[in-house]
């Protein structure tokens, strides 16, 4: 017998027993290769039958990849990426930006990193929390966006306020809600003494050293080599693939681009689809916040797998401490008003992996938001007009479903997998913090 | 089957000869631990900081407790720490010579000395590296003395900032030894799901040594506890990623045996003293429930609810528990409604609510004496959870507990936030009398109870 069909019998032995172990243990998972959805899935928890189904987190060490592929070669269905002439793109810069983005020792008290709100294995979002929390669990307004396929984006943050990655990268980092370093120079500073930065700046940026402009760069840099295309969808649609997708998928992008008219602001074009207009919309989700419209007496809690109570909102109030104040969208940039409650149209790439919805993550599944559309969205007098009721079945709501589900890009599980091999940046006894007596120099 | 329950009972009443002799500490702590016999000297409360209010850090507050001190019911040291890390819990050591206390968020571990004087402790060491250490655990919660070691209990993780995390193993030094993850769906760790749940999430540990066994719960993970208690309450997505297991554990070989289902967050563990008491309780943070963890005839660990704890409709969350040490009585703090309650153990698989007394407008921590005849309670639960507006007083009680007529009598009270230190939390008591043959605290020994 030759050796591959022996090992060909011999693999198929232990999936057999494998297969046999976990049905008959009624095991509801084991570990598993797939880096797609959250390690610790809650599917199913508004049930009582539901099974828990988490990965060891010491098994999930992920593998590297070279990201700038990804860059430099198109993707079906996604346009030539543009990349800005004053920072060109290079494998370095790409491997520096990814270990400041996983580095909680670029916050003021070393607990906070972009990766701690773009979450990798949850779609680089945050499946857990309808809106992001900072340092010191400071609240933030809003749903923390996905980074798949940011590189595409004309403008940046749910209000636009921000036109190129190099420029946003040092918000998060300064904003006293979110990683609140006290300062540009502060921020360097504690950098360059945190031991191997000054050397791998040195590699990514040769001669310029760590400075406003390089930090910008090279985190920008990964950001922008998020990209993932060749989805199932773009097999099909722009791969002319017959096979690639089910008839479900089909039916529901005529949805999509016919009587659901969701393909007006998600646009596709001829030969790609960024699946987003570079606009900004009011769906009437901010309004109904602000308005307090959607404010009952009662909150439904839920305790345990499918077990709620109705908890009187006062005694809500009682344990809120944060004041929020209200999101207004595009207008608190400009201070127009008719730019009120106006935010940025998402990508829909991926967006099954990206939940929960909207700017503020009001909506926690894709039929709810289908539901949210086809019933018009939130009136209001700014609402866009393009939002109306829509009168879909629940078959076509169902493969509008089913479409939106195939719009996740192939080289997904590469990224996260990358995310995961890159080691998060905890603070060590070798870095600048008093209790190490490695101090930032003051009064010496 | 005889020779079984004859060997049960040979090591039950050598860990009756044991618990007389050495073990044994004011009811909730770890029998490894030396033992305050008598009157406590000092109550070292673990407080936030508070922007906006004194020097804003965490710090660690000492309370002169010895009604014969000129300076009783006063704070008498004051030790800041730098920043607000979520001060949390705290432990002994086993000899009870350094005071644990950690971070949740900022993940620091603090070593005090409270033995060179305990009026008066010092920061004897910062672990700033628990993290990195430890492959990624993040929240070190539960600081528990065994034999030349603390055990430290993580909630979260440095992946995904949720609940799955592992215990931690360091020795007396401050030297990190092991991680030991909890068992989840992907690596049960040679544990046996027993229902449906393996979440991995963790919280308190607890030891019965006689049995060997050692008992872990769930909470949930970094993004939950640091967010805005409202806030999160609202937010169905987060309200998922509670834990809903414990774990039992071979307490000698670190390995999981039996992942129970105890749906709701359970929180804190507190086992029984006596010699043939081989159960635990927990309480259902969420579920509002009281969680009887025992050794079955079989010799087999399981758990089920015995008690609801108020009206489990209105979410009173049960937080902080103490059992009494003749076993006999378990007290409960509500936060929500700033009760104690005092539940009849005698009958573990029955327990009665006996006596409640409300406290303040939120209460979370208890301390009783180990004669049970006194009991500190304090006020937070965690920095972004305490209520707000006037309801947000922060203070330590001492009540004194008469038994017989079933009645707490408030002593004294320090209002933590008009002596500007911040918000109370955990409370761990010292003494002279632990340091009487070692030290020059000879002269202050005080009470000694023979």
């Amino acid at each position: 017998m030759d050796k591959k069909l022996l090992k060909t019998i011999f693999y198929s032995s232990f999936l057999a027993i494998i297969l046999f172990a976990i049905t008959s243990s009624g095991y509801t998972n084991a570990e598993n290769n797939s880096y797609t959805g959250p390690g610790d899935d809650k599917t199913g928890y508004d049930s009582k039958n539901y099974k828990t189904n988490s990965l060891s987190l010491d098994h999930r060490e992920g593998k590297k990849a070279d990201l700038i592929k990804y860059v430099t070669v198109k993707q079906l269905g996604l346009p030539n990426l543009v990349i800005p002439s004053e920072n060109p793109i290079t494998k370095e810069k790409i491997d520096l930006g990814k270990k400041l983005f996983f580095d909680r020792r670029l916050s003021l008290n070393n607990t906070m990193s972009c990766g701690m709100c773009h979450v990798p294995e949850q779609g680089f979002t945050s499946n857990e929390i309808k809106t992001a929390v900072g340092i010191e669990g400071r609240s933030n307004l809003r749903n923390t966006p996905t980074l798949l396929n940011v590189a595409f984006s004309k403008f940046l943050f749910h209000d636009a306020r921000e036109y190129s990655l190099e420029g946003q990268v040092w918000q998060p980092v300064l904003a006293h809600s979110e990683m609140a370093m006290p300062s540009f120079g502060f921020t360097l500073k504690k950098i360059k003494l945190i031991p191997g930065y000054i050397e791998l700046f040195e590699k990514a940026f040769p001669g310029e050293g760590v400075s406003i402009e390089t930090f910008g760069k090279a985190i920008a840099s990964y950001e922008r080599s998020l990209i993932s295309g060749n989805s199932s969808f773009d097999k099909w649609y722009f791969g002319k693939d017959e096979n690639a997708v089910s008839d479900e998928v089909k039916e529901g992008f005529k949805v999509f681009s016919g009587k659901g008219n969701c393909i007006a602001c998600h646009s596709v074009g001829k030969n790609e689809a960024l699946f987003f207009d570079n606009k900004l919309h009011n769906t009437g989700i901010g309004y109904a916040e602000s308005m307090g419209l959607l404010n009952k007496k009662k909150t439904k809690v839920q305790l345990a797998p499918g077990e709620y109570v109705e908890v009187d909102n006062e005694i809500i109030k009682s344990v809120n401490q944060q004041k929020k104040s209200n999101d207004l969208g595009l207008y608190s940039i400009t201070e127009n008003p008719s730019h009120r409650w106006l935010f940025k149209t998402p990508t829909l790439r991926n967006i099954s992996l990206t939940s929960p919805y909207m700017h503020n993550g009001s909506i926690s599944t894709l039929e709810e938001v289908i539901d949210f559309y086809n019933n018009g969205g939130i009136n209001n007098e700014l609402l866009s007009p393009m939002i109306k009721k829509l009168n879909l079945t629940d078959i076509e709501k169902n493969n509008l479903k089913i479409f939106l589900e195939s719009l996740v890009g192939e080289n997904i599980e590469v990224l996260i997998a990358d995310a995961l091999s890159t080691p998060v940046g905890d603070l060590t006894k070798d870095d600048p913090n008093w209790a190490n007596n490695t101090d930032m120099g003051y009064n010496k | 089957m005889y020779l079984r329950k004859f060997g049960i009972s040979i090591l039950g009443a050598v860990a009756f000869i044991f618990s007389s002799l050495s073990f044994a500490d004011e009811t909730c702590m770890s029998p490894y631990m030396a033992k305050i016999v008598g009157q406590e000297d000092y109550v070292y409360v673990w407080t936030l900081g508070v922007e906006g209010l004194g020097d804003e850090q965490d710090k660690l507050v000492t309370i002169d407790v010895n009604p014969k001190s000129k300076t009783y019911a006063k704070v008498v040291s004051v030790l800041s720490v730098g920043g607000r890390n979520e001060a949390h819990h705290s432990g002994l050591s086993d000899d009870r010579k350094y005071l644990w206390a950690g971070g949740l968020d900022s993940n620091k571990i603090f070593i005090f000395d409270v033995h060179s004087n305990p009026r008066k402790p010092t920061l004897h060491k910062v672990i700033t590296d628990f993290v990195e250490k430890t492959g990624g655990v993040v929240g070190p919660h539960t600081f528990y003395a065994l034999p030349g070691r603390i055990m430290v209990s993580g909630l979260s993780n440095n992946t995904d900032n949720g609940g799955r995390t592992a215990l931690v193993e360091y020795n007396s030094k401050g030297e990190f030894i092991a991680t030991h993850w909890l068992p989840t769906d992907g690596d049960l760790r040679g544990a046996k799901k027993t229902g449906k749940y393996a979440d991995g999430y963790g919280y308190d540990v607890r030891v019965q040594p006689r049995r060997n066994i050692m008992l872990t719960s769930s909470f949930t993970g970094w993004s939950n506890y640091m967010m805005d208690f409202g806030q999160m309450l609202q937010d169905g997505e987060a309200m998922k990623r509670f834990g809903n297991t414990m774990v039992v554990w071979d307490l000698h070989s670190r390995k999981p045996k039996k992942v129970l289902d105890v749906p709701g967050a359970p929180l804190e563990i507190r086992c029984a003293w006596g010699a043939n008491n081989n159960y635990c309780f927990t309480t259902t943070a969420l579920t509002s429930k009281i969680w009887l963890i025992y050794e079955d005839d079989n010799g087999e660990w399981q758990g089920k609810a015995v008690a609801d704890i108020g009206d489990p409709a209105k979410v009173p969350l049960p937080v902080d528990i103490s059992i009494t040490s003749d076993d006999k009585g378990l007290w409960v703090d509500t936060f929500m409604d700033g009760k104690a309650r005092y539940f009849d153990i005698s009958d573990p698989h029955n327990p009665v609510q006996v006596y409640e007394e409300q406290i303040g407008s939120q209460v979370n921590m208890i301390s009783q004496s180990w004669d049970g005849k006194r009991a500190y309670f304090s006020t937070s639960l965690l920095g972004n959870w305490d209520k707000t507006g006037e309801a947000d007083e922060q203070w330590v009680k001492l009540y004194d507990w008469d038994e017989n007529s079933k009645e707490l009598t408030h002593k004294w009270t320090i209002d933590f936030y008009k002596e500007k230190l911040g918000r109370a939390h955990q409370m761990r008591f010292g003494a002279y009398s632990l340091y009487s043959s070692t030290t020059d605290n000879k002269k202050a020994v005080t009470l000694l109870d023979k």
